[in-house]
């Protein structure tokens, strides 16, 4: 079974384009070793995003760089289930950068300070300005897989179509 | 949107605008930043023109005030008038741009997207004007400037009023 293009697995299909690609890739994997953040936040927006798009392959992707946590699977499941903002499992610091994920995600430009405050409550600056690159890289990742999923099935078709012809 | 800015940065003046931006806070990350803007400008598989028209058209959706007024040396060196400029707009369909410039475009309209993604049609136009690694190449760069924009618009501070247009080298944004 092919491994689709998510934003989890998008470096090797980018990789053809060269040193840029491969930069990329390393801002990738650098934003994941921060620690301004706790480990496995970034991963529970990245899901975040994953349900925002409406996106199956990305929910279902598996992140090798999402951090260790016992109870990342529990948590997971709830961002996946738009039910972490009602939920106990998390902390009132987790909340308010789902909530900034939330904003960024569907108006970059309306974020109300008050949700950047209370990131920056829990996190301080450098928190609040790592979120805000690696939201950025997350959600860009994500349409680009999707472009390019798109671009692949869109040459297989026709390439079947070649193929009957 | 906030009047000033939610974070500011780290008061440095080392003459990159990016380590001297917001981003210098998180000293683990800004290096790749910078060089991956170096590497972007540098080593795409497509002309910086081109690179431009992309990173203009992500500044317009977006709305950056700053990156709207910014125009880098490279791609005016590479023939990139502010005429041009002014096509990458709602009407650059219809517009003088050449086809392989509007096939850019339209790429990026895909990315940047509700839903992102494209249709059969859109996916065999850019297919006709681009090979893979071409493709591949404009998607690192759209990531680029979509990333660093929305930064700059998330963080609040942006200016109402567009700013005048002001040339960027590469060398002072890029590693």
């Amino acid at each position: 079974m092919t491994i689709p293009i998510t934003s989890v697995t998008l470096d090797q299909s980018l990789s053809r384009a060269g040193p840029a690609a491969a930069s990329f890739a390393r801002l990738w994997t650098s934003l994941w070793a921060q620690d301004q953040l706790p480990q496995g936040l970034l991963e529970l927006c990245r899901l975040t995003f994953a349900r925002l798009h409406r996106d199956q392959d990305e929910l279902a992707a598996s992140n090798p760089l999402a951090g260790e946590r016992p109870d990342m699977d529990v948590l997971s499941r709830l961002v996946a289930e738009d039910k972490a903002h009602d939920s106990p499992a998390f902390t009132d610091g987790e909340k308010a950068v789902l909530l900034f994920a939330e904003y960024y995600w569907t108006d970059t430009q309306s974020i109300p300070d008050e949700v950047a405050d209370r990131v920056k409550a829990h996190f301080g600056d450098p928190g609040l300005v790592l979120l805000i690159e690696a939201l950025g890289c997350i959600d860009g990742r994500i349409r680009t897989a999707r472009c390019l999923r798109d671009m692949a099935a869109s040459r297989s078709k026709m390439e079947e179509v070649a193929h009957v012809e | 949107m906030s009047n000033k800015p939610h974070v500011t940065g780290p008061g440095t003046n080392t003459g990159n605008v990016i380590r001297d931006s917001m981003m210098g806070l998180v000293p683990g990350t800004v290096s790749e930043i910078i060089a991956l803007n170096g590497h972007v400008w540098r080593d795409s598989l497509v002309s910086p023109s081109l690179l431009e028209i992309l990173r203009l058209r992500n500044a317009r959706t977006v709305n950056c005030v700053f990156c709207k007024s910014v125009r880098y040396d490279v791609a005016r060196a590479d023939g990139l008038t502010e005429d041009r400029v002014e096509l990458v707009a709602d009407g650059y369909e219809t517009s003088d741009l050449a086809p392989r410039e509007k096939a850019a475009i339209a790429l990026a309209d895909a990315y940047l997207g509700f839903p992102a993604g494209m249709d059969e049609e859109t996916a065999g136009r850019i297919a006709e004007h681009f090979s893979e690694d071409e493709i591949a190449s404009m998607m690192v760069a759209l990531m680029t400037y979509n990333f660093t924009s929305r930064a700059a618009v998330s963080n609040g501070g942006m200016p109402e009023d567009p700013l005048p247009i002001t040339e960027m080298q590469v060398a002072v944004a890029g590693g």
